[in-house]
């Protein structure tokens, strides 16, 4: 009997030690907002849903999307991206180019930090020198060579070489401006402990679930309409739709291709699209037989039927590609005509090329799904001109490795023009520099290339650049190097009352003017 | 009794060593670099290679993994490579999730599995029984992810009684435990069943019926207790695998525990979070096993003599 009261004790002990973990959960102060929000008229709290969790919200730290949309909110640059990708001013009240190297740029007053810190030239310079020193984010700030303190706000931006793209740079959330007294004291755990400018502060970050933000009433252009907002992390497309269908989420960002019907024809809900900053192509190694030969190449994008990858793989959420940068992207060549499909075409390319019954090949991926359906209909297309493909899938940092390497034969990747700038979208994949794991995954060398690319980073007048970047655009399309293929449309559901959403090309969405009707 | 259970704990020091030591190993041979994978799609061979260095990722293996040991000794386990955030701290965050998940789900599989499997093996050949046990296969069986998604559809968006996703609270933990558990609960039915058969056959039992002694008695009483050593054994191993196997699951429901954290941590090779991870889940792996050898000797006192030698 002795025995068994043991026993007991020990199973209430587990049940007791079960329950106190349960209530060691969290508590969720936001959840009882979560509703569907059309009887509440004072609802001001919004729950946005985006497929990962922020990896870091130190904006020096990480340069990944989730973090950016997440630290969008709470941080501010100097210059900032409209939504029509027009460089206006963000904490620079207005800059002046001084001589081909130097930038001036006056600071607004009053600017305060989450922290009640005011905004001073000395924070600036030390956010500038902060990321010049960070792996991740060095280089989209690589062409500074230094910043000088004139006053408490006014600043000297210098550049190594004349830098064109400065102004777009300076608008990459990556060059966030942080507080310097915030950075020092949180030390290495200033990723948890983000202190910004923005409209709203960090309050709270669950590891894994969820960040909420909260509204800065003392921010510089007047505090925002929500008083909440809450990034969860729903991994699973299909369930970040099923959150918008019973009402406890407000906004999702990435609406699975299939999904988007059940949204835009949902009663409660709106579909919203736009164009962003992506672009996706099939690489092929241009140093390795055969893809060495240009005719190559260009058969593979004959072959290559890119419309009825935008409809079965994207369900139409994306434009057939004419240039590697998208038309959103400063200097797109709109005059350039994409590679239509023709197989004929292609087979008598090929036959020229000495390749008449055609060769083996190799395609890799990664565990992209929608990269792993593209790689199975290029299979099937360049079956019908006789190249025989081999789909080999590659766990994400062997591919990264391996193709940088210049291990492949042929590849699948995408790339976002994030500053909206052709330096940004060409140099690293197409300048012969960038080989290998700079991006030129293809192994690209064009001379004439390289020197367009080279004079648009110096010069500084728009028309020029535009000019190098248009002739750069026109002989990579003609050399044919990869198969370009799309330009991606983004979308995102949300509730009909949710008013004033805006979509940012480059993906990182302003919550700024959103409200609820 | 208590030297027993102090011999087990420290035969969790050579578990932890190898098991660190194998996921050390695979997380080094396997393609992939993390320098590259932290710098991303861009970044100038120079800038990988000077981050290789800096994360000490160019010293031999063995002095990677020593370096791993001493720091893992004096309780520093690193920094993620991707969060930077410290790795125990992260862990710390989201183990509790995975536990209450895991214990939660637990207590529904034997809540439904022994009692039902009771009824199974004392009603052999009922309709009763074959019901159950062509609900214990279709439990088994099920995928993990489609019964998730199901009862999502169900409760969340035909009823709207329970959340679809995350941990918002106490009613959150319930879908994602009943998906988790459904499996368990099956393996517990059958294993219940099949072990009450065996004991009930026994002569003691037929004594005891033989006696007199009340149906209800005899079954409670005599034969469940003697009955319950296997099922305590399945039920501590579906405890670990759940603890370590709720991947889909976590996912489905978009549940901040562990297993989804490994999982990222894998595909990142953020191998800091990773070995932390594992570290964690041997370690508590460990202690269910040691608790149910601890509670065998309670169920049936010639193990506890074992114990005692």
């Amino acid at each position: 009997m002795l025995k068994n009261k043991k026993f007991i004790v020990i199973l209430s002990a587990i049940m007791v030690f079960a329950l106190v973990l349960t209530g060691c959960g969290p508590n969720n102060p936001e959840g009882d907002n979560g509703g569907g929000g059309d009887g509440e008229a004072a609802k001001d709290s919004l729950i946005i849903a985006q497929g990962a969790d922020a990896k870091s919200l130190d904006p020096h730290g990480t340069n990944d999307q989730p973090s950016s949309r997440v630290s969008k909110q709470i941080y501010n640059t100097l210059v900032e991206q409209t939504v029509d990708m027009e460089l206006v001013p963000g904490l620079a009240e207005e800059w002046n180019q001084v001589d081909e190297t130097t930038w001036e740029f006056k600071i607004k007053e009053g600017v305060k930090f989450h922290n009640g810190e005011e905004l001073k030239a000395s924070d600036i310079k030390f956010s500038i020198d902060r990321m010049l020193e960070s792996k991740e984010v060095a280089h989209i700030v690589e062409s500074i060579e230094s910043v000088e303190i004139v006053d408490d706000y006014k600043i000297i931006i210098k550049t190594a070489k004349p830098f064109g793209p400065l102004l777009a740079h300076l608008a990459h959330t990556a060059t966030s401006i942080v507080n310097e007294k915030a950075v020092t004291e949180a030390g290495e755990d200033y990723g948890q402990k983000p202190v910004g400018t923005g409209p709203f502060k960090f309050v709270k970050w669950d590891a894994g679930d969820k960040i909420s933000l909260e509204r800065f009433d003392d921010y510089y252009e007047g505090p925002a309409k929500l008083k909440t907002v809450v990034f969860r992390n729903i991994t699973e497309g299909t369930n970040r739709t099923i959150g918008l269908e019973t009402g406890e989420l407000d906004v999702a960002y990435e609406i699975e291709p299939i999904d988007k019907g059940t949204v835009a024809n949902h009663k409660d809900l709106q579909l919203i699209e736009g164009p962003s900053l992506s672009m996706a192509y099939i690489g092929m190694n241009n140093l390795k037989e055969p893809f060495n030969n240009e005719k190559v190449r260009k058969a593979v994008n004959y072959a290559i039927d890119a419309d009825s990858i935008i409809e079965s793989v994207l369900h139409g959420a994306g434009q057939k590609a004419n240039s590697p940068i998208g038309p959103r992207v400063f200097a797109h060549n709109d005059t350039l005509e994409p590679y239509g499909y023709d197989p004929e075409k292609a087979k008598e390319l090929l036959k020229e090329a000495g390749y008449e019954n055609g060769f083996n090949t190799t395609i890799w991926t990664n565990d992209n799904p929608i990269r792993l359906q593209i790689a199975q209909i290029a299979q099937a297309q360049l079956k019908e001109i006789g190249i025989e493909v081999t789909i080999e899938p590659l766990e994400w940092g062997s591919y990264l490795e391996r193709t940088a390497n210049g291990e492949h034969d042929m590849f699948i990747l995408g790339w976002v023009s994030v500053t909206a700038d052709p330096d940004y979208g060409l140099y690293p994949l197409y300048h012969s520099s960038q080989h290998g794991s700079g991006g030129n995954r293809s192994f690209f060398t064009n001379e004439e290339v390289d020197k367009f690319l080279e004079e648009g980073r110096v010069a500084i007048d728009a028309e020029k650049r535009a000019e190098a970047y248009k002739k750069a655009q026109e002989i990579i399309v003609r050399e044919a190097p990869d198969a370009i293929l799309y330009y991606q449309t983004q979308n995102v559901g949300a509730q009909k009352s949710v008013k004033g959403f805006q979509l940012h090309p480059a993906g990182h969405h302003s919550i700024y003017e959103v409200s609820f009707e | 009794m208590h030297k027993y259970i102090f011999k087990r704990l420290l035969l969790l020091i050579p578990v932890l060593l190898g098991v660190t030591f194998i996921v050390f190993t695979i997380m080094s041979f396997t393609p992939g670099d993390p320098a590259q994978l932290i710098l991303g799609e861009s970044a100038p061979p120079e800038k990988v290679e000077e981050l290789r260095a800096e994360m000490g990722l160019d010293d031999p293996f063995l002095v990677q993994y020593f370096r791993f040991v001493g720091n893992a000794l004096r309780g520093d386990f690193g920094r993620s490579y991707r969060t930077k955030r410290e790795v125990f701290a992260e862990i710390f965050a989201r183990f509790p999730n995975t536990l209450i998940l895991t214990i939660v789900a637990i207590a529904i599989a034997v809540a439904i599995g022994i009692p039902v499997g009771i009824i199974s093996a004392t009603k052999q050949y009922s309709l009763m029984d074959s019901i159950s046990m062509v609900g214990a296969l279709l439990g088994v069986s099920m995928p993990n992810f489609w019964l998730g998604l199901m009862l999502i559809l169900a409760f969340s968006v035909g009823l709207g009684w329970l959340p679809f996703a995350g941990f918002e609270g106490a009613s959150s933990i319930i879908l994602p435990a009943i998906t988790l558990g459904t499996g368990a609960a099956a393996i517990i039915t059958r294993m219940t069943r099949s072990s009450m058969l065996e004991v009930i056959r026994q002569d003691y039992i037929r004594t005891a019926r033989a006696k007199g002694v009340a149906e209800k008695k005899v079954v409670n009483k005599h034969a469940l207790k003697n009955a319950l050593i296997p099922v305590i054994t399945v039920v501590g191993l579906q405890f670990g695998y759940l603890l370590g196997g709720a991947v889909l699951t976590e996912t489905v429901f978009s549940w901040p525990g562990v297993g989804r954290l490994l999982v990222e941590a894998i595909k990142q090779k953020d191998t800091p979070t990773v070995l932390a991870s594992v570290v964690f889940m041997a370690t508590t792996f460990s202690f269910v096993n040691l608790l149910v050898d601890i509670l065998y000797a309670y169920v049936d006192p010639r193990i506890k003599s074992q114990y005692s030698k």
